[in-house]
């Protein structure tokens, strides 16, 4: 974060508010295949212009790019700072690839209000980029909770389960309960920032050049762990996940359980403020045995679940683990696997996700007892099945290997126990997966199935194909996505390393840049 | 002893310019009234509201050309404060009168009387913002109730609002005589009214049961738990134009006298009071919150939501800084355009379904997509949703509150913004999700609409561009930025310094 470079078009405004502008055009519209072309066509374009984000973007660098910023409300330091920089590039991306896959999905499987339902999507897609382009950390928080809303309302209306009511209001609860905390803990930062600089600043940029009392620090970070703990969902505080992802519909699944937004704020936020307690060994020894217990815990409840879509839960939670594993490696390896996983859980855990809501549309259900012998009636499906599902175990040559792999030599160098029982891991996945593949995909043909059994159609194949480019892509040739990312990695890592103390020369710096500027 | 003056001088009487005109304004609505017959009550109306904006207007010039200044002996003050708070109440009382106008249809008789006692009691509240001495906090808060008690029981017919008129008017009067009683105590241990005065003065028992009486009489006039009782009934059985009315502008005109007294007359006690603001502030959010759960009617729900954002507000005062004065004003903006917003839904839904029960509420989107929509922003605002008003007040408000590290009260806090997520989400569920039993769609009346529009207008204006606002709360309390030491810094004590 040395130096902010800015775009001449405030592309980051545009693609976060353009979907909620197009969900607005999407309420004006009365005839449903316009709906339905329409929202494609906003989430196409809000793709084409990510990735011309992505392709205008300098890898190898930490600075921030594409930076937007202006005053908000001046009073409490709060400002309207937009910027992307290697942490956040990827999940913008991420973010749109996902939402054009899900308006492909939902274009005949909602049947009950599509046009609300299309609305409600791009909100959130909005919301969620936000969230990935925010630098002030009261923006953030407000795109942090605008999220809730459309995601409540998706869960609610649109819910498969029966007790879709309960778990929607679980799950805002629940996030709410940790994001007050956060923001106490944000607010702890600005007024740290107006003890030294007798003004107030929620802007990351700002805060970086003040450190912070190493006491105050752990206090902080604690309230802000809470926050993205309960959001991401770290293990003790991820109840809420299986009622939201199995009670809700499959969009939501694929966007709660690929987007790992929580994770992504402790690397945004947590790590960078407050080195000091990131590395304190308490903190430390904490943080890793949850995500120790998250990795075993989730991988053996999920060999026993018997719903495919409660299997994927409990497999995203034992995920997540993996990924607090590697941040909390706290070295250049480690982190950087825990960005690569992050984002290749949006190709392979939410693959996985449309996989099972293929299934569901077919049976109206997705329990593996009720099932088998599915590739007989539906090869392409099995296909989809067996590459998504060993990406997602980390088998070399997909992406989850790229990104596990990573986590595990950062975690080795860390302290080799950790790396030791996390690699338990990956053998259980393999186990889970496999025993559910053997049981719902091969063997005989159950009786109780549906004679018209179809295969997928253009539609499903379409998003099978884009998830396995994109696996392939990063198993195969990962480095233009490391190559973004290294340079803020570094930055993260060095930051860990000399503490808060040490920050104050290069701030002078980023300020007079941004006075330049 | 003190000696009154009532000479008045031209410049003098230029700073009750506002509450003149005013009242001469509601005697020609009430002669318009009286004398000519054939006019309609809608006129009457607004002319009201007419007389009203002008005032606001007078209020506004008033503010920017800084003519501020005091009477009789100090006892009342002209100042950027009370500016603020007469503006509030002035919008306020308008807004009700707008709301108030297709209910008024209803009545059989007085219909022009109406516009006169909401008039009358909006010029009283007006008064309270500028009362600078006890005797003066004592008349201006009497005369304003005054007009609630008639009001409160205007549905003579309806036997609720009578029993609320009856329950609101025997408090009333015992929290009178607790504030007469507190101010007779503090007058003899200190021998001033004046809330200027009596900073220095050593502690003593005597002052300290007599602020303690004053705070109950006040608690009273706010809602704040334990001097709550009167709420739900009557809130419940006013006519719920009034109930919108009581929900807002006393509670801001109190709150403009607790911070007067509490910040001026007993800065240098303020490691006490603060005490008893955080104690004040965790039982009224954390009651009003946890009752609130269980309301089956919505002006119950509301009634009890709104102690809980008592409790919210205090702790501003809680905090007792410049800051948190300012956060108080801010809250107070947010929380009127939301809360009229509500009861104008409430008040659109009841005129057309005659029903105030939450269960009919179910598929409301469906009947009213545009209520069931500004409903879900209030109440999201009242919850403290980003980026909508509420939300920056709150956080405003909690920023002050760690500034004086009062962290429990801020945990305690924080709970109850999750406690109220979920009252709130209840009622969007049976507006949103619930089926309609009865879906012919609700018709809204003009001035509803207008009013619901100009408070989704303010709800999203407040929280996307507050910056003008949070300008206009801060210039308004520059007086404390002197006043208010550090709680740390503090060591008298009011027992004994």
């Amino acid at each position: 974060m040395q130096e902010e470079l800015q775009a001449g078009f405030p592309i980051l405004t545009f693609l976060t508010f353009f979907p909620l502008l197009g969900a607005m055009i999407i309420w004006a519209m009365k005839d449903q295949d316009l709906i339905k072309k329409s929202a494609l066509g906003i989430a196409v374009l809000e793709l084409v212009v990510s990735a011309w984000l992505l392709m205008g973007f300098v890898p190898d660098t930490a600075a921030m790019q594409f930076s937007e910023r202006y005053s908000w409300i001046p009073q409490l330091g709060i400002s309207y700072h937009m910027a992307v920089d290697g942490i956040s590039i990827l999940f913008v991306g991420l973010t749109a690839f996902l939402t054009v896959l899900l308006v492909l999905y939902a274009w005949d499987t909602v049947k009950i209000h599509p046009k609300a339902f299309f609305m409600s999507l791009l909100a959130l897609e909005a919301t969620i980029m936000g969230i990935f382009v925010s630098i002030d950390l009261i923006l953030f928080f407000v795109f942090w909770e605008l999220m809730l809303i459309p995601s409540y309302f998706m869960i609610k209306l649109w819910g498969l389960g029966s007790q879709c009511q309960y778990a929607a209001l679980k799950y805002v609860l629940y996030t709410l309960l940790g994001s007050v905390f956060m923001l106490v803990g944000f607010c702890l930062l600005d007024l740290n920032y107006y003890s030294v600089k007798q003004t107030y600043s929620f802007d990351l940029v700002d805060l970086l050049s003040v450190p912070v009392p190493v006491g105050q620090q752990i206090l902080i970070f604690w309230l802000i762990f809470m926050g993205f703990a309960f959001k991401a969902p770290v293990f003790p505080f991820h109840s809420w996940l299986p009622d939201a992802l199995t009670q809700g519909p499959i969009p939501t699944s694929v966007l709660l359980a690929g987007i790992k937004m929580g994770t992504y704020g402790f690397l945004r936020f947590s790590f960078p403020l407050l080195p000091d307690a990131s590395r304190d060994q308490t903190v430390v020894a904490i943080v890793m045995t949850l995500g120790l217990i998250a990795i075993v815990y989730g991988a053996i409840v999920a060999i026993i679940q018997p719903d495919f879509r409660r299997l994927l839960v409990f497999s995203s939670i034992s995920h997540l683990g993996f990924v607090v594993i590697g941040l909390f490696a706290l070295n250049f390896q480690g982190i950087q696997g825990s960005l690569l996983t992050m984002i290749n859980l949006g190709f392979s855990t939410a693959g996985l996700f449309f996989l099972a809501g293929f299934v569901y549309e077919r049976l109206g259900h997705t329990n593996v007892h009720e099932c088998s012998g599915l590739a007989k009636k539906m090869p392409l499906l099995a296909t989809f099945f067996l590459i998504i599902g060993m990406a997602s175990i980390g088998l070399p040559g997909t992406n989850g290997f790229v990104g596990e792999f990573l986590i595990l030599l950062g975690a080795f160098q860390a302290y080799w126990v950790y790396g030791a029982i996390a690699v338990t891991g990956v053998i259980f996945a393999a186990a889970y997966f496999l025993w559910f593949y053997e049981r719902a995909i091969f063997g005989p043909l159950k009786d109780g199935l549906p004679a018209a059994l179809k295969d997928l159609n253009t539609r499903e194949w379409g998003i099978g194909i884009a998830l396995c480019v994109m696996i392939f892509w990063i198993g195969l040739y990962p480095s233009p996505f490391l190559r973004m990312m290294n340079g803020s990695v570094q930055e993260v890592v060095d930051r860990l390393n000399s503490g808060s103390a040490a920050v104050t020369t290069p701030a002078s710096h980023v300020l007079s840049q941004v006075v330049q500027d | 002893m003190m000696t009154f003056d009532l000479t008045l001088t031209g410049s003098d009487l230029l700073l009750v310019l506002p509450e003149i005109f005013l009242t001469l304004w509601l005697c020609t609505v009430l002669s318009v009234d009286f004398s000519m017959r054939k006019v309609e009550h809608e006129t009457l109306a607004y002319l009201s509201i007419g007389g009203l904006l002008a005032t606001v207007f007078i209020l506004i010039w008033f503010d920017q050309a800084g003519i501020i200044g005091s009477l009789f002996k100090n006892m009342y003050v002209v100042d950027h404060l009370s500016i603020f708070f007469k503006i509030l109440i002035l919008l306020a009382t308008a807004m009700v009168i707008f709301i108030s106008i297709d209910y008024v249809k209803g009545f059989r008789f007085f219909k022009g009387e109406y516009y006169f006692m909401v008039m009358m009691s909006g010029l009283g509240m007006m008064f309270m913002a500028s009362a600078n001495d006890l005797i003066s906090v004592f008349v201006t808060l009497e005369f304003s109730t005054f007009g609630f008690y008639v009001l409160v029981a205007y549905l003579r017919d309806d036997i609720r609002s009578s029993e609320a008129g009856l329950k609101f008017f025997i408090l009333g009067v015992f929290a009178a005589g607790l504030l007469a009683y507190g101010i007779s105590l503090v007058y003899g241990e200190t021998g001033t009214l004046i809330f200027s005065q009596m900073a220095g003065n050593p502690g003593s028992y005597g002052l300290a049961i007599g602020f303690l009486l004053i705070f109950a009489a006040l608690g009273f006039k706010i809602g704040a738990v334990p001097f709550h009782s009167w709420i739900p009934d009557t809130y419940q059985g006013a006519p719920t134009p009034v109930t919108a009315f009581l929900s807002i502008a006393p509670k801001a005109a109190a709150i403009a006298i607790l911070i007067r007294m509490f910040y001026v007359g007993l800065a240098s006690f303020k490691p006490m009071w603060v005490l008893l603001f955080v104690c004040a502030s965790i039982i009224s959010m954390t009651y009003g919150n946890v009752v609130a759960i269980a309301q089956k009617n919505i002006k119950r729900l509301l009634a009890y939501s709104g102690i809980a954002q008592i409790g919210t507000i205090m702790v501003g005062l809680a905090a007792g800084t410049k800051q948190g004065s300012d956060a108080i004003l801010f809250y107070l903006l947010t929380y009127l355009f939301a809360n009229i917003g509500a009861f104008a839904v409430v008040i659109a839904v009841n005129n057309f379904i005659n029903s105030d029960e939450i269960e009919d509420y179910n598929g409301l989107n469906r009947r009213s997509p545009f209520l069931a929509a500004a409903m879900f922003l209030f109440l999201l605002s009242l919850a403290g949703v980003p980026p909508l008003a509420g939300f920056i007040g709150k956080l405003y408000l909690f920023v002050a509150a760690i500034e004086e590290e009062l962290y429990t009260l801020l945990i305690v806090g924080l709970i109850n913004i999750v406690i109220s997520m979920y009252y709130y989400l209840i009622v969007v569920k049976k507006m949103y999700i619930n089926e309609p039993v009865d879906s012919t769609p609700v018709t809204v009346s003009l001035p509803i609409k207008t009013v619901v529009y100009v408070c989704v207008a303010g709800t999203l204006l407040l929280g996307i561009y507050p910056k003008a606002f949070i300008d206009w709360a801060v210039s308004a309390t520059l007086m404390f930025s002197k006043i208010a030491p550090p709680a740390t810094a503090a060591h008298s004590s009011l027992l004994g310094g």
